[in-house]
């Protein structure tokens, strides 16, 4: 009898009820978009981060001590210690190999432009290099997929094209520079003249460069297979406490928080493991940019939450319309139960059985069509799909249990409230 | 011995007195009919007497309860369990089938019986229309599901609000047939209606006016009694 009186009622009310159901697929819609979204992101949000640069600068120690004693630059020349190019194959050998995503080297030296009394600042590099691994895999690496958002006047130039740099939008305009003129720079190991292939601008003190192969380097400083750093940009998890801690001093923890630290892809772990592989070296993460990750993945994450709320919120609203329009409708009904003997319990039964039929209805159209939603914005956003996450159907279930049953509160109170004497003869 | 019995039962709205101190006994077996002009008590009489509603002063004694005294929920069984309940709109649930809403009764009282509802359907004259909507029934065939749903589950007491308030003349009939038939097997009836007719075939008349029983007229002895 009850699923007769129940089959009834939710075909004489289809509309009413497929609106219901409407209502409820919109909100788990979202709320299964958003979980999706916001349990994939910390890797999107880093992949995207990763392409605006390095996270971690690799120096030799004694550059390091300098800087941390002194505060004197890397990139100053003050430091003869250098590292050497060949070891940097072994970087995409450590534990988090998959993580580091591109890395280049830099030499630093002191030249002259164009004999002028003024020195400038030189720097060779990879900007497209071809490494094949100790692993024997191979990869290639260097300036133009780490700084790909560098607004570059004329064209990047190759690792092949020694006669060729690159020139600092400031310094090139101070100089009077432009793509296609010839320079010539002189190092302490000789004159070189070079064709500018592009001016850079970056927006930072790197307008004030020439960069240039890093073999031409090499050259001019007289320091052939070594380099001064190296800029790593690897995909991170946001620091934590133990992280943090780790950062400090990686033998102030237990072994057990050492494996797990040594085991997850934090900044400082990663950047742990580098110094194993590069003799001689000091990696420290760029503090602001992993911190900038971290904050930025953050409120991402809190916005989803954010919207996920206020969609479920606004879901319970919609129902709590539907449903108390639907009970009103039904007032005469409920009242004639009432007078044929049911209590309430059995009537807030039945009321509430339809809804959250309506709910598992809604709840499964609006999980599918979250993942279509959850596909749109990472296609949209990050240019990739989402991972579609299992944990996230027991969440949407819950939610949208919890949020049908929050809709339904004003109209089995509307229900409790009816007196049949009323709804049945005026009274 | 009275099935039914008001003590100086009082309903009063604010100012208005829609109950004004009646007494009344309606012993077990008697056919009453309540008769009065619009706004003179009947219904809320009815909805007193049927548990509906609460008198703001007195006591009403249903088969040795005293029901002014009871909680909702008591109410609510004793409604089930003693009472069946006829509308002048007859109030059926339109998405269920006329055996159905017979067994809508029963379903709350105790367990729903496809054999017994269609029983109480025979009996009404309606056992080919059982799988009929409401919107598939006339007026007359509505009234007698209504009859059959509030005998399901044998009510002490009959209560029955203009039953024949909306029907022609020959539906009339076949109600009025019905309640001499439940009669006759001793039922206890109390009808509110408009109708002289429908009072006629009642033991006695009670008529209200301004809340107050005006008189008590006894159709079989002719006697009347001023209130």
């Amino acid at each position: 009898m009850f699923f007769r009186m129940m089959n009834g009622a939710l075909l004489r009310q289809k509309g009413k009820m497929l609106m219901i159901a409407f209502t409820i697929a919109l909100g788990a819609s979202l709320a299964t978009a958003m979980l999706n979204v916001m349990l994939d992101v910390g890797d999107k949000i880093n992949q995207e981060l990763k392409t605006y640069g390095a996270n971690i600068n690799v120096v030799p120690k004694e550059a390091s001590l300098l800087d941390d004693l002194y505060g004197v630059d890397e990139r100053s020349g003050v430091s003869n210690k250098y590292l050497q190019e060949s070891e940097l194959g072994r970087i995409k050998t450590i534990f988090w190999a998959f993580n580091i995503v591109d890395f280049a080297p830099f030499l630093d030296t002191k030249v002259t432009l164009n004999g002028a009394v003024e020195n400038v600042e030189l720097a060779g590099t990879w900007f497209s290099h071809h490494l094949d691994l100790p692993t024997g895999e191979s990869l290639d690496t260097g300036m133009i997929n780490m700084k790909n958002w560098w607004d570059v006047s004329g064209d990047w130039i190759t690792d092949a094209e020694e006669d060729s740099a690159m020139v600092g939008s400031l310094l090139a305009g101070r100089h009077q520079i432009a793509p296609g003129d010839v320079i010539s720079v002189a190092g302490k190991n000789g004159q070189k003249t070079l064709t500018v292939k592009g001016v850079f601008n970056t927006g930072s003190d790197e307008d004030e460069l020439i960069y240039v192969p890093l073999k031409v380097a090499q050259d001019l400083a007289d320091r052939a297979g070594l380099v001064s750093r190296v800029e790593v940009s690897a995909l991170t998890t946001p620091d934590n406490e133990l992280s943090r801690r780790a950062a400090q001093n990686p033998k102030s923890l237990s072994i057990k928080e050492w494996e797990t630290w040594y085991c997850t892809a934090y900044v400082s772990a990663i950047s742990y493991q580098i110094q194993e592989v590069i003799t001689d070296s000091v990696a420290k993460p760029i503090r602001q940019v992993a911190e900038s990750e971290g904050a930025i993945l953050e409120k991402t994450q809190l916005l989803m939450v954010l919207i996920t709320i206020l969609s479920l919120i606004g879901a319970a609203l919609g129902i709590s319309n539907l449903v108390t329009a639907s009970v009103m409708e039904r007032s005469r009904e409920i009242g004639l139960l009432k007078a044929v003997g049911a209590n309430d319990f059995p009537i807030s039964m039945l009321v509430l059985t339809e809804i959250l039929l309506m709910g598992l209805l809604g709840g499964v159209i609006g999980y599918f069509a979250g993942l279509g939603f959850a596909q749109i914005i990472g296609h949209s956003v990050f240019g990739s799909a989402i991972d579609i996450k299992p944990m996230v159907i027991p969440l949407v279930a819950v939610l949208v249990f919890l949020v049908t049953l929050a809709g339904s509160i004003p109209s089995i109170r509307f229900l409790l409230s009816l007196r049949p004497a009323e709804v049945l003869h005026g009274r | 011995m009275n099935l039914l019995e008001l003590k100086e039962v009082s309903k009063i709205y604010g100012t208005l007195k829609a109950l004004n101190n009646i007494d009344l006994s309606v012993p077990k077996g008697e056919w009453l009919a309540i008769m009065g002009p619009s706004g003179s008590g009947k219904t809320t009489m009815m909805n007193i007497v049927g548990c509906m509603d609460k008198p703001s002063n007195g006591s009403v004694i249903l088969d040795g309860v005293d029901i002014s005294k009871e909680n909702p929920r008591s109410l609510t069984a004793i409604r089930r369990d003693k009472i069946g309940l006829i509308f002048q709109q007859f109030h059926l649930i339109n998405y269920l089938t006329a055996l159905e809403n017979v067994m809508v009764a029963q379903y709350y009282h105790s367990l729903p019986d496809e054999k017994e509802a269609m029983q109480a359907l025979e009996r009404v004259g309606l056992a080919g229309r059982a799988k009929h909507l409401p919107s598939q029934l006339s007026g007359g065939e509505q009234q007698r599901v209504c009859i059959a749903r509030a005998l399901i589950n044998y009510p002490m007491l009959i209560l029955a609000d203009e039953p024949t308030g909306n029907l022609d003349e020959a539906n009339e009939n076949i109600v009025l047939d019905i309640f001499r038939q439940l009669h006759r097997e001793g039922s206890t009836i109390v009808v509110v209606t408009h109708d002289p007719e429908v009072a006629e075939e009642a033991e006695r008349i009670v008529v209200l006016e301004h809340g107050k029983i005006a008189r008590i007229e006894d159709n079989h002895r002719g006697e009347q009694e001023e209130g």
